[in-house]
């Protein structure tokens, strides 16, 4: 166990998350939020994200946690994580007045000699322009994955750290924290780590981009994505991990938010930005695939289709639903009728009064003409095709994460469209 | 992406139809008829457009809850040079003086594809105007001068290549494929008709257009199918027609090849129930009206 007291201000999804990999790692922590239900909830053990092994990790170290709503409760803590969400509006723009209204209340409140380390996304220049003394002033970049957050908090790759000097020794309780997640330390100028921190999102979107506009193509000539991408991530210059599969377009929040600062960065300093802009125009027109096969197999073909659509979330393992592709397809089936189920999102997140909220998977199939399956939640692939092809009324089934088996589907007597294979798509060269 | 200002379809209390006369105006006259919606026709022989006076002509003709659809203009086969063009300007400021003068509920500006460079091979709304011609200039100004007109909704349509049996333009496609078959029993086709277009039936534009006018549709919105064919498809498809072997002829390749699709994303999202009429039911329904007018 360390005496390093730990605050986080801000227990949102990234708050929460880096409060329990800082619990996992034998440091006590503080976590501050405004929003008292939210530390209500934190206390009773049901934190606000919804994430694979939160409950677990936060009620094991529950003993070393104090969740408060009394932002004077900081200023016993020896390091304080701001780590607030920082809303975009449609085009992806930060809105920066909420982190800097906390960071302002947490300065009040630290204590003589105390470290504050920005943790959000924020756009190259933001911490330096902070009103706090140098040597105690930090920006970490935050890599959390929704879904695999817990997963990513304790265990990072590496730990980039902007700061006023690199070449300065990191403060004590700062250096301690930072040692316990036994990873390369890469301290940098604090816009370097800003930078940083979008140049890794500009690269999973260019791998995603890559994986969307290839896939595409997939379809139409017969080849499989499927079969391509594990080639791809055995060439060691491209990687195991890489962002290769194809999707709905970039969802979340996050990416978005970084791709429109470089836009706006790129416009205020007349630097190119093309090839983010075409990201963003892959994006959305990715984003319409469901909705264009969904139009011409059943909408521009029957009177009044039913369209039962699985999932809801914009990946799994989330209750997120920001920029979700399945809302997006939800809100162009508005003169039809859905039946829809998400395990963690409840159906009246569709402002769709012919929406039908099911109780299962095979009760939103029940009599539907067409099931799209938008979100690869895990249980969704344990689905029987024989039994939806029972349930179905039509045979139209869109899966784009794959999470079905094709082959089943087929010989289930469904259609099955994915993402990246489109048997119909051969053509031989004439 | 369009917006509908009226998000229930509503019938417009009476539609002013500019051009009414050509190929696309009584295909949406026909429509409106369909519909039972008050109509106002003109055609060039009721209104010259281009003539100083109908600024005030049209003023006095039109009233501030009208639905106004502007079609007219003079197509490449009538000019492609400077003095069509200043002329197809002069009709569209007299059209707009009209309005700005009266007012109107609602205005679709009829423009054209050519407003988009010819090179680009996939097409949607967001790609930039980049007129290669005058004819493109042409609508790509007339569009800015429709959305100048302060007050007025305005939706610009952009149609991609139309057939349908009145066609009276005999550009390279369906409808000259069909005349050629008919005369000489003979297609020729440019190289071996690669080139891949998208092909819109008369009728599915004046539905869509109908669709636009019920809600009062702003933006600017593509009228295409989504589906690109070759000409030699397009050919192959008017020879069936034919019933007895009509000849598709080959030539030597003059151009390189260059194909246009459609991201229709757009329309889909703002009538998710619209359905197009595919090609080979298109050619045929032209096939059995030219049989029945003859």
């Amino acid at each position: 166990m360390s005496d390093v007291l730990v605050g986080f201000a801000g227990m949102t999804h990234l708050g929460v998350n880096s409060a329990a990999a800082a619990l996992a790692h034998g440091f006590s922590v503080v976590g501050y939020d405004a929003d008292r239900d939210v530390i209500e909830a934190l206390r009773r053990g049901d934190p606000p994200a919804v994430e694979p092994g939160l409950p677990d990790v936060l009620r094991r170290h529950a003993s070393r946690a104090n969740y408060t709503a009394d932002i004077a409760d900081l200023s016993r803590c020896d390091l304080v994580y701001i780590a607030s969400d920082v809303p975009t509006d449609g085009s992806g723009a930060s809105d920066l007045a909420g982190i800097r209204r906390l960071i302002e209340g947490v300065s009040g409140a630290l204590a003589r000699g105390a470290v504050v380390v920005v943790l959000c996304q924020v756009p190259p220049g933001f911490t330096r322009a902070l009103a706090l003394p140098d040597e105690r002033l930090f920006y970490q970049v935050e890599t959390l994955v929704f879904g695999e957050a817990v997963e990513r908090a304790m265990h990072p790759e590496r730990i980039i750290l902007g700061c006023a000097n690199p070449s300065a020794t990191l403060p004590a309780a700062l250096g301690e924290f930072l040692s316990a997640f036994a990873c390369p330390i890469l301290p940098m100028r604090y816009e370097s780590a800003e930078l940083a921190k979008i140049a890794i999102n500009c690269c999973l979107v260019s791998s995603i981009s890559v994986a969307n506009t290839l896939a595409e193509l997939c379809e139409c000539l017969g080849a499989a994505w499927s079969e391509i991408a594990p080639a791809l991530k055995l060439d060691r210059r491209i990687g195991q991990h890489a962002y290769l599969a194809p999707g709905l377009g970039i969802a979340g929040g996050n990416l978005e938010r970084d791709l429109a600062t470089v836009c706006k960065l790129a416009d205020a300093h007349g630097t190119d930005a093309g090839v983010v802009r075409a990201w963003i125009a892959n994006s959305r027109h990715r984003r319409d695939w469901a909705l264009q096969t969904l139009h011409g197999a059943v909408l521009s073909k029957l009177e009044d289709p039913v369209i039962a659509v699985l999932g809801l979330a914009y990946k799994q393992n989330t209750h997120s639903t920001r920029n979700s592709a399945s809302l997006a397809l939800l809100a162009h089936l508005a003169p039809f009728r859905v039946r829809i189920f998400d395990p963690v999102v409840p159906a009246t997140a569709i402002p769709n009064p012919r929406c039908h909220a099911a109780s299962s998977e095979l009760d939103a199939c029940e009599g539907a003409d067409a099931l799209a399956i938008m979100t690869p939640w895990p249980q969704f692939g344990t689905l029987d095709p024989v039994q939806v092809a029972r349930k179905l009324r039509g045979k139209l089934v869109l899966d784009p994460y794959a999470v079905l088996n094709a082959v089943a589907c087929r010989a289930a007597g469904l259609e099955y469209h994915t993402l990246g294979f489109n048997p119909d798509g051969i053509r031989t060269e004439k | 992406m369009i917006i509908h200002q009226s998000p229930a379809a509503q019938k417009p209390e009476r539609v002013v139809l500019l051009g009414a006369r050509g190929f696309i105006g009584a295909a949406i006259r026909k429509e409106l008829d369909a519909q039972r919606i008050p109509r106002l026709a003109l055609s060039s022989a009721d209104l010259n457009l281009a003539e100083a006076a109908a600024a005030d002509e049209l003023a006095a003709a039109l009233r501030a809850t009208d639905a106004v659809v502007m079609l007219a203009a003079l197509t490449p086969d009538k000019g492609r040079d400077i003095p069509t063009l200043m002329k197809n300007l002069a009709m569209m400021q007299n059209t707009c003086t009209a309005i700005a003068k009266t007012g109107c509920a609602h205005m679709v500006y009829f423009s054209s594809d050519a407003v988009y460079d010819g090179a680009v091979s996939r097409v949607s709304e967001d790609t930039p105007t980049s007129p290669q011609d005058l004819y493109g200039a042409m609508h790509h100004t007339r569009e800015i001068m429709a959305r100048s007109l302060a007050g007025v909704p305005v939706l610009v349509l952009r149609p991609t290549l139309i057939y349908g049996l009145d066609d009276t333009h005999n550009s390279y496609g369906p409808n000259r494929f069909r005349r050629a078959a008919q005369k000489g029993g003979k297609i020729t086709l440019f190289g071996g008709g690669e080139e891949t277009r998208d092909h819109i039936h008369v009728d599915d534009v004046a539905a869509l257009t109908l669709r636009c006018l019920l809600h009062r549709s702003t933006g600017t919105l593509n009228a295409a199918t989504g589906t690109s064919h070759s000409f030699h498809e397009v050919a192959e498809a008017v020879s069936k027609q034919f019933g007895k072997t009509v000849e598709i002829v080959k030539t030597p390749r003059a151009n390189p090849i260059t194909h246009r699709h459609y991201d229709v994303a757009n329309t889909i999202k703002a009538f998710p129930d619209i359905r197009f009429i595919p090609l080979e039911d298109g050619v045929a329904r032209v096939h059995r009206e030219m049989l029945e007018k003859s």
